[in-house]
């Protein structure tokens, strides 16, 4: 097996059994497992930004190499630029397969000024940018929700309670109990939210009947997470089972030694930092 | 009857971490030991495999990976599974990333799958165009103008000199679209932006945390069917014939829930007994 596999799964293994031992409580191994995780994740996630969208799409479509013309002011900045980065901008423009879309210079601007939160006289800048994020993304979601969410589940839940083509009773299939369940459910379900009138009498009963629904859904919740979270417990298990093996030099057995050799001896230690304060307080109260 | 009581008060009040280690060992155990419990294919899982199995040969399909390395065990079986499907069918497989992470996780399985086990040609049988950044700005940008937003593959080879991208210009192009989900950006901006405005089918592949919400859009029939976590994973490497991880993994799934479900009795039964302690004095 190639050295940088087994390494691999030496890193791997202690990862994982030093994010598990937060079980026992907060130690060092969580910390350097979490801090690796958080630092890892921006890095990747802004390198990954970056070379896939920013420089392919906003600079390549202000600096295309199809249009590539050394005497432009655009051009003269680019090569300038060029110097200090030329990874990001080669030589001759980039070649991403644009054309040239000066409107491109707008998000340049507004990505700028959202940088510029980070100074605290100029961060009311960023505002701008963030107003352009948040309007954009209320109209895009707003379609979205009504069209999806609302007319679409509407119509779902519109069924007809008098088709007597289905059958009466069937668990998976549509049936007319089942059709029965969907109105009942949909109907409580919403009257449970309506606080305008006393929950009592009839209103009383159905907002009864329809919180039951809802209990019985986040239940199904709480089954589906347990579920998830026994998934990823599997996963995690699979990869320790795998890495104990002769071909990875037994990692799983020594990093799981280790670890509890180590939280066993920084218990032991602060069981007696713990314990000394209180016996030289009775000594002091037995001498007095 | 109090030696009894007191027994579960003692179950009721035992440290967490013992319950940690019982639920280690009871998925450890049938990893090691596999049992080999029957896998039932469920009617939702059903519906994807047949609506798959339904396309012309050589089908435009859009395979879109929206998880990271968290969720692999529930995500990525499904993802081989259906790629082992899709190849198997002589589909066209053009593979989107909403999430930067399954850029990667997209890569591993295309390389098991489509070069490892099928010896597919990359940009002839299948494409990685590869993560962008914008959650449900990006779904739009594929549903009105894919070349707009993806001028470059994730080789950085443009997408003008890759074979099986002519003709592709917008969503509508293709003829279904696959989400493997874990969350935001995912399966639901899909049937937003995407299926609900233009019509084209799409099923979905989701982790077990997202059933609840995803489902209502199965039950209207805004998509096809749904892989249901683990065992929607397991499920449909049994439709295909071909067991996989989600395989392997059932065994343990099925005993740690019994466990956890006589934990959850123990634990009421305690409570209530406490309580009507409490209530005697």
């Amino acid at each position: 097996m190639e050295s940088s596999a087994v390494l691999g799964g030496w890193v791997a293994t202690f990862l994982t059994i030093a994010i598990f031992s937060y079980l026992y409580k907060d130690n060092p191994f969580y910390k350097i497992a979490e801090h690796l995780f958080v630092g890892i994740s921006a890095g990747y996630l802004f390198s990954l930004g970056f070379w896939t969208q920013l420089q392919p799409n906003l600079f390549g479509r202000l600096f295309p190499a199809k249009h590539y013309d050394p005497d432009t002011i655009i051009y003269s900045i680019y090569n300038v630029l060029s110097i200090f980065f030329s990874s990001i901008f080669p030589e001759g423009g980039i070649d991403k397969g644009h054309d040239q879309h000066l409107i491109y210079l707008l998000p340049l601007v507004l990505g700028i000024m959202m940088l510029l939160s980070l100074v605290p006289s100029l961060s009311w800048m960023a505002r701008w940018g963030i107003a352009y994020i948040v309007g954009m993304a209320a109209g895009l979601r707003a379609y979205g929700y009504l069209s999806s969410n609302v007319i679409g589940q509407i119509k779902g839940t519109a069924v007809n309670l008098f088709d007597f083509s289905l059958p009466v009773f069937s668990i998976s299939s549509p049936s007319i109990f089942n059709n029965i369940i969907i109105i009942t459910g949909t109907i409580t379900g919403l009257l449970y939210f309506y606080f305008s009138k006393e929950h009592k009498g009839a209103l009383g009963t159905a907002t009864k009947i329809g919180i039951n629904f809802l209990m019985i859904s986040f239940g199904a919740s709480f089954g589906f997470a347990v579920m998830g979270r026994i998934s990823l417990l599997i996963g995690r298990f699979t990869d320790l089972i795998k890495f104990s093996g002769a071909d990875y030099n037994y990692a799983t057995f020594w990093v799981l030694f280790s670890v509890i050799v180590f939280l066993a001896y920084a218990a032991f230690k602060d069981k007696n930092r713990n314990n000394s304060p209180n016996d030289i307080q009775e000594y002091s109260l037995e001498e007095e | 009857m109090s030696k009894l009581e007191n027994t579960f008060l003692k179950i009721g009040s035992v440290d967490r971490r013992w319950i940690f280690i019982i639920i280690a060992f009871v998925v450890i155990i049938p990893l090691l030991v596999p049992i080999g419990m029957p896998i039932r294919a469920t009617d939702t899982s059903k519906d994807v495999y047949d609506a798959i199995e339904s396309l012309p040969k050589g089908s435009k399909f859009l395979l879109s990976i929206e998880y990271s390395p968290s969720t692999k065990p529930e995500n990525h079986p499904m993802a081989i599974s259906i790629l082992r499907h899709l190849f198997r069918n002589e589909h066209m497989v053009y593979v989107t990333c909403l999430w930067p992470d399954g850029q990667f996780m997209a890569q591993d399985a295309l390389s098991q799958v489509a070069k490892g086990e099928f010896g597919k040609i990359y940009g002839k049988d299948y494409v990685l165009l590869g993560y962008r950044p914008g959650g449900e700005a990006v779904v739009k940008g594929i549903v009105s103008n894919i070349r707009k937003l993806y001028s470059v593959d994730s080789r950085q080879t443009k997408v003008d000199e890759i074979p099986m991208m002519d003709g592709i210009t917008n969503f509508e192009d293709f003829a279904f679209l696959f989400s493997v989900s874990a969350g935001y950006p995912g399966t639901i901006e899909w049937v937003q932006y995407a299926a609900d405005p233009t019509g084209v089918p799409m099923s979905s592949g989701v982790t077990s945390i997202q059933v609840n919400e995803v489902m209502p859009y199965v039950q209207s029939g805004q998509m096809v069917g749904v892989l249901a976590g683990m065992p929607g994973a397991a499920e449909y490497e049994a439709l295909i014939g071909d067991k996989g991880t989600a395989t392997s993994g059932m065994d343990a799934q099925s005993i740690a829930h019994l466990v956890i479900v006589l934990f959850i009795v123990l634990g009421n039964t305690a409570y209530f007994i406490e309580r009507r302690k409490a209530k005697k004095y």
